[in-house]
């Protein structure tokens, strides 16, 4: 018997050990040269969100001065991975803020290394909270969970203050007008999603209005004008995506029209302009000044990128960055194209590239 | 369909997310049936192991019965069936965790599951949970590509590309003894409790009866390493439990091996907890389902002198299924979905010998199954089968051929929205047996079989606004193989030598495609797949010696399974998730008398758990060993079984499905007294 195992065993390391040497090393390709960059950036993250339940939520870092790309910096700081689904990402200060919606955290970070400075699990007692957005106001980092709640963190202390009851299923947030507006999708009631935006007083830290939009809002920028965009999915049958601008000075709704947008799309803005992606995959230039289309493709080389996914405009040059989420399940690309829409260069990320942060050297 | 979807969670609010996990819930919430009985003469079962193995049979077949379950340290379908040649046991993990199969890189759904000659039919999603399926009331188990070679059989036995035949004990009692009553407790590992009783009884001389009972109990928690979140401790596997109980009684009027008839009815219910996949940081799953199955079956067959033989089966299903998971973040505060399937099913089936060596066949089986769901809109779907078969077996010298051809015309209604298209499909097959040499024990063997799998009701109707635009997913199979048998007078009993190669092709495979929008086109025909591969088995067993005999069976494959499907992207001419390129199974045992002792191991070279080959999508490979060791003896004249069953001996640390690790050394104890 003992030398029967023993055999056994013999054949099972070989067998192993001669499969373990086919395996294929793929290094991802830098597809083109990235071109020194026009402005202080001292790099970019790219926060990928993986695949569902398979805990690759993985944060790609770009060195413009060694052109050096590290496919997971977090990982490869830290020892550890971000978990699943990293939905935001954001630098204020000197932290660095990603949140991750299925492992339910939020990683507090040095923006300039990744180094973990804290992970905050968000929880309600076994219950996952999970966290979708964040922003900014003075000493406050607030985040949008899907409990129906946007939590006040101290980005002095790192701890939860204050838990604020807002809609269901908060996703985008934005600080506007000194009040923070927080779109409340509903969408994990199938067939009844919600549809109002909540307006938050940032002194009394609570919830002073809700506003009617467009059903199923998913996300919100500001402009310089006053006024707050609200992009809402719609049922994803008769109801159309659309878009909602509200006027912060009276919180009422300004304008609201149908658009051809993607589910699930973006929108941020810059300037006069703001960016979003339609359901064909082009991006959309918006004017908030005259609140007109300002262009119908924002792209103006050709590039194709297949499924853009994530936006994001480095305000100092002007250049739009533009993740490519491929098929879901391959890795992913970021694309940055300067102000003219020409494609300056593109890196490969994880799977599932969302969300962007500069950091600045 | 649980992997591909999983991608179009993220790319999506909340809204999709609901749809997502509503159909990854549906894929764990799985509803396997329990089991039955039809009295039918679908393959010749060899319960003596002192016998060779028939292996030369027309299409590949692979068998383990009742006694091999100790050897190889089987408690479910699953675990018996995990050596075959070509199979792969997609293994969620634990004792309530689902466990289905997958035969020659075909998706589970291409594999029909049949008890006692019966289908266990899946309209929702199409996959039997074979990790519910007990071991207790088994006799064998037997795994054909392509189909049974026992023409007389229901049409539904020739519709799929490989067909797993569960037979269950039928009794064998004379006057003199009218009963036999088993009865037996298995326990350990995971806090497992498991009773059971089968009493058999001959209640005249053409009628008996078999009741079989079990309860089922364990805690499924267990100890397991978390990669790559930064803990250095083990975590413990929790909401793992699960109850259940299964009672099933058959009865059986055998006038003579030529007409005889079975009743069976056929109850489970359990209640368990779903896991779910290791998260990082977030560790907690508190979503449970709940299944309540019954059906009750019948079977008749008759064969006349001039050898006309008839046959047939009736069976009525209804599958229960109750998910919960009360940390859902819904306005009502928790999912909570119920589903009720129905199934109506009749087949016929009449062969007849127009020559001694030539035996043709027709058989019809017709299936009426409906869904209900408390799903907001959904389509509560009815599916209607009709199924013809023609067969014809012919004996000609060296030669035998078999060739089939089943016509399936299948057509659904709904309550709301729009029902899928009327399908009408033509599925041929062909096999040949050539025995090159006189007097000599080797074969050769070929089989073409053209076989698809339906869309399932989730694919069609699933969170789809409308129907979705589905067509079935085509299989062609090739098969050429050698078999070798040969009875030796050496110190060895006998040795079985097979292998083939093989090459699938699947088209119109149904992928779920992410797109932002879920509920419109995430699903569709896109894939393409080629697999290539060799399947080899080797068994053998020496002779009695001083009361000492050593058995040992060997099985290797070799698959290699591509995306063909898009020369454009990135996945083109790489392997199809989870599907290892080698594996490799060894069973070896020696007896003594009333003592066995054997030892199983399982090799696996690493597989990607994504499309793209990447090194980050690799899951490592592994080798798991088991052991086992069987004690018979007497107490007051009652024969009495031990057994110890070890499983994972070296406690290896490994994952079939990423994300959802598999526990580490396990225990098993059994007793088991025969009154």
């Amino acid at each position: 018997m003992k030398q029967l195992k023993l055999k056994n065993l013999f054949i099972g390391v070989a067998a192993i050990s001669s499969l373990a040497s086919c395996h294929k090393d793929k290094i991802n390709p830098n597809d083109d040269k990235p071109i020194d960059p026009l402005t202080n950036k001292a790099g970019i993250y790219i926060l990928n969100q993986g695949a569902f339940n398979a805990n690759n939520s993985t944060l790609t870092y770009y060195d413009y001065a060694s052109k050096k790309l590290v496919p997971d910096q977090f990982k490869t700081i830290n020892g550890r991975g971000l978990g699943d689904t990293g939905n935001d990402i954001k630098i204020y200060g000197s932290k660095m803020y990603i949140v991750v919606n299925v492992s339910s955290t939020v990683e507090v970070a040095d923006a300039k290394t990744a180094k973990s400075i804290k992970k905050l699990d968000f929880f309600d007692n076994t219950v996952a909270r999970q966290p979708r957005s964040v922003a900014f106001y003075k000493n406050m980092a607030l985040i949008t969970s899907y409990d129906g709640t946007v939590a006040v963190l101290d980005t002095a202390s790192l701890t939860v203050t204050k838990y604020i009851k807002v809609g269901r299923n908060p996703e985008q947030l934005v600080v506007a007008n000194d009040k923070l507006y927080v779109a409340n999708s509903g969408g994990l009631d199938f067939g009844n999603p919600d549809k109002t935006v909540s307006v938050v007083d940032l002194n009394t830290l609570t919830e002073t209005k809700k506003i009617t939009v467009a059903l199923n809002p998913v996300s919100i920028a500001a402009d310089k004008y006053g006024d707050v965009y609200v992009i809402s999915m719609g049922d994803f049958d008769k109801v159309l995506p659309s878009l909602t601008i509200i006027n912060t000075a009276t919180d009422a709704v300004k304008q609201q029209s149908d658009l051809s947008a993607a589910y699930g799309t973006p929108i941020i803005t810059s300037g006069d302009f703001a960016y979003f992606v339609t359901a064909d995959n082009k991006i959309q230039v918006f004017n908030v000044k005259t609140e007109t289309l300002e262009k119908a493709s924002f792209i103006s080389d050709g590039t194709v990128v297949t499924t853009p996914f994530g936006l994001k405009i480095d305000e100092e040059t002007g250049e739009l960055f533009v993740t490519d989420a491929k098929d879901y399940k391959s890795n992913g690309e970021v694309f940055a194209f300067d102000k003219t829409g020409k494609k300056e260069y593109s890196l490969t990320t994880g799977i599932t590239p969302g969300a962007i942060a500069f950091v600045k050297k | 369909m649980k992997k591909n979807l999983h991608c179009v969670y993220k790319l999506l609010p909340a809204s999709a997310l609901g749809a997502v996990i509503f159909m990854l819930q549906v894929t764990l919430s799985n509803k396997a049936s329990a089991q039955t009985d039809t009295a039918k003469k679908l393959n010749e079962v060899t319960i003596s192991t002192s016998t060779i193995p028939q292996i030369q049979t027309i299409t590949p077949a692979q068998q383990v019965s009742a006694i091999d379950f100790t050897r190889n340290s089987a408690f479910t379908v699953a675990d018996a069936i995990r050596n075959f040649a070509g199979v792969n046991i997609k293994d969620y993990g634990g004792i309530g965790g689902v466990k289905t199969v997958l035969v020659r890189s075909l998706g589970a759904n291409h594999t029909g599951i049949f008890y006692d000659g019966v289908q266990l039919n899946d309209a929702q999603n199409g996959q039997i949970d074979l990790g519910r399926l007990n071991l207790n009331n088994v006799q064998s188990i037997t795994l054909y590509n392509g189909q049974p070679d026992n023409i007389c059989a229901p049409a539904r036995a020739f519709a799929s590309a490989s067909v797993l035949s569960i037979k269950t004990i039928r009794p064998s009692l004379n006057a003199e003894k009218p009963y036999q009553v088993l009865v037996g407790i298995k326990g350990g590992s995971f806090g497992l409790i498991n009773p059971y009783i089968q009493w058999q009884q001959r209640i005249s001389k053409n009628w008996s009866a078999v009741v079989n009972s079990y309860l089922e109990k364990a805690d499924g928690q267990y100890k397991y390493k978390v990669n790559g979140d930064g803990s250095d401790t083990l975590a413990t596997r929790r909401n793992g439990d699960i109850k259940a109980q299964q009672a099933d009684a058959a009865l059986y009027w055998t006038k003579s091996d030529s007409n005889q008839f079975n009743l069976h009815v056929n109850y489970y219910n359990s209640n368990r907890g779903l896991p779910g996949a290791v998260v990082f940081y977030n560790p907690y799953s508190k979503q449970r389902v709940q299944n309540r199955d019954i059906y009750v079956q019948a079977g008749y067959e008759h064969l006349w002198t001039n050898s006309l033989h008839l046959l047939l089966n009736t069976k009525l299903s209804r599958l229960y299924t109750h998910y919960t998971d009360p940390d859902f973040l819904n306005n009502q505060g928790g999912l909570n979905y119920k589903y009720t399937q129905k199934e109506v099913y009749q087949s016929a089936t009449l062969a007849y010998h127009i020559l001694s060596n030539w035996e043709v066949s027709y058989a019809a089986d017709f299936a009426y199954t409906h869904l209900d769901a408390n799903v907001a809109n959904y389509a509560c779907p009815s599916r209607s089968t009709l199924l013809n078969a023609i067969a014809s077996n012919l004996v000609a010298g060296k030669w035998r051929f078999q060739g089939s051809l089943l016509n399936s015309n299948i057509s659904e209604s709904v309550k709301t929205g729009k029902s899928s298209a009327s399908r009408n499909v033509y599925s041929p097959a062909l096999m040949a047996t050539f025995k090159p040499f006189n007097n000599s024990n080797f074969q050769l063997r070929a089989f073409y079989k053209n076989s698809f799998r339906y869309p399932t009701f989730d694919e069609f109707y699933y969170f789809a606004i409308q129907v979705r635009d589905l067509k079935p997913e085509f299989a062609k199979q090739y098969d050429l193989g050698a078999t070798y048998t040969k009875s030796l007078n050496s110190w060895l009993d006998y040795i079985t030598f097979t292998a083939d190669a093989y090459y699938n092709n699947v088209t119109d495979k149904i992928l779920s495609i992410p797109n932002q929008n879920p509920y419109i086109s995430s699903i569709s025909n896109l894939g393409k797949v080629d697999v290539k591969g060799i399947d080899v088995s080797i068994k053998t067993q020496s002779k009695l010696s001083n009361n000492w005999r050593a058995l040992l069976t060997a099985n290797y494959s070799f698959q290699k399974a591509i995306d063909v499907s898009d020369p454009a992207s990135s996945v083109y001419l790489e392997q199809i998730p989870y599907s290892p390129k080698h594996t490799v199974a060894i069973n070896a045992g020696i007896d003594h008398q009333r003592f066995g002792i054997y030892y199983n191991q399982i090799l696996s070279s690493s597989r990607y758990y994504s499309g793209e080959n990447l090194p980050e999508n690799l899951l490592s490979g592994y080798s798991v060993s088991d052991a086992s060791a069987v004690y018979n003896f007497l107490i007051k004249s009652k024969q009495v079984t031990a057994s110890v069953e070890v499983n994972n001996l070296f406690n290896a640390n490994y994952a079939v499905i990423r994300s959802f690790p598999l526990p580490g050394r396990s225990y098993r104890l059994s007793i088991q007294i025969k009154i």
